[in-house]
């Protein structure tokens, strides 16, 4: 997958080949998943779900209850927008997203990385990437992406 | 009656002396210029407070990005879980 690049009537393209679009896809579908289904305990859904009190658990328990069923159904759809681009991207050998495409690009690309670094244990900058792992090379490769995808969103705001 | 809503004006401006904060916390998994663009697009910010705001969360570990009612500090937390970026919320002398 190449970088993103924005065009003049307001989307975003990047060249994607179809093992590439179906790992992605791959990916969106279990952070699903796991909000869908998982366990509220888990590392990667109070990653995706902090709680909003920090020394208030009760608060937090509240503010919870209100947001989060909104919150996963939101983070459901922008995953199933990734998945569905790049449905269209396997057929034409690119991902094209309009600006609201990308707006959930690149939500579902940090929900994405935020679990996937759960997995990799990296909680704090002085954690160190694992050599030779393929997780840490795939977090890596995600992050390059969505890089690329807020260096294109900003350059079709400003016209640069 | 006219105690009533003098409690209230009371309550009121109360509420009003301490103000709640929406703090953006630092984390390792989020870019940097997501982080600004976040600032950007959602609160408005011109590109220089955001980038600010940005590396304050970065260096300092915190910023507080909004003041504001604890209702609206609440809901701009949720949009940040919305952007998956590590929000919480206080008041503003805590």
């Amino acid at each position: 997958m190449k970088a993103f690049t924005p065009h003049n009537d307001g989307y975003i393209t990047a060249q994607v080949d179809r093992d590439e679009a179906l790992l992605v896809q791959n990916l969106a579908s279990q952070v699903s998943v796991l909000l869908r289904e998982g366990n509220a305990s888990d590392p990667a859904i109070l990653r995706m779900l902090p709680d909003a009190y920090p020394d208030d658990h009760a608060s937090s328990a509240e503010f919870r209850r209100y947001t989060a069923s909104g919150l996963i159904d939101r983070k459901v759809s922008n995953a199933d927008i990734v998945i569905m681009t790049l449905s269209d991207a396997i057929e034409t050998g690119e991902v094209r997203l309009d600006p609201h495409q990308a707006g959930a690009w690149l939500r579902s690309l940090t929900d994405i990385r935020l679990s996937l670094a759960t997995r990799l244990g990296i909680e704090t900058d002085d954690d160190e990437p694992q050599q030779d792992s393929v997780l840490q090379e795939l977090y890596d490769w995600l992050g390059y992406l969505q890089n690329s995808l807020v260096e294109a969103v900003d350059e079709g705001v400003t016209g640069e | 009656m006219a105690d009533t809503i003098e409690q209230t004006h009371l309550r009121e401006r109360n509420a009003l002396d301490v103000p709640w904060v929406t703090l953006v916390l630092n984390d390792p998994v989020n870019l940097m210029s997501y982080v600004s663009y976040v600032f950007r697009s959602y609160f408005g910010y011109p590109a220089a407070e955001a980038e600010r705001l940005m590396l304050q969360v970065h260096l300092t570990g915190r910023a507080v990005v909004a003041t504001g009612t604890r209702e609206e500090m609440e809901r701009h937390v949720e949009a940040m879980h919305d952007y998956g970026l590590w929000a919480t919320m206080g008041k503003a002398d805590e």
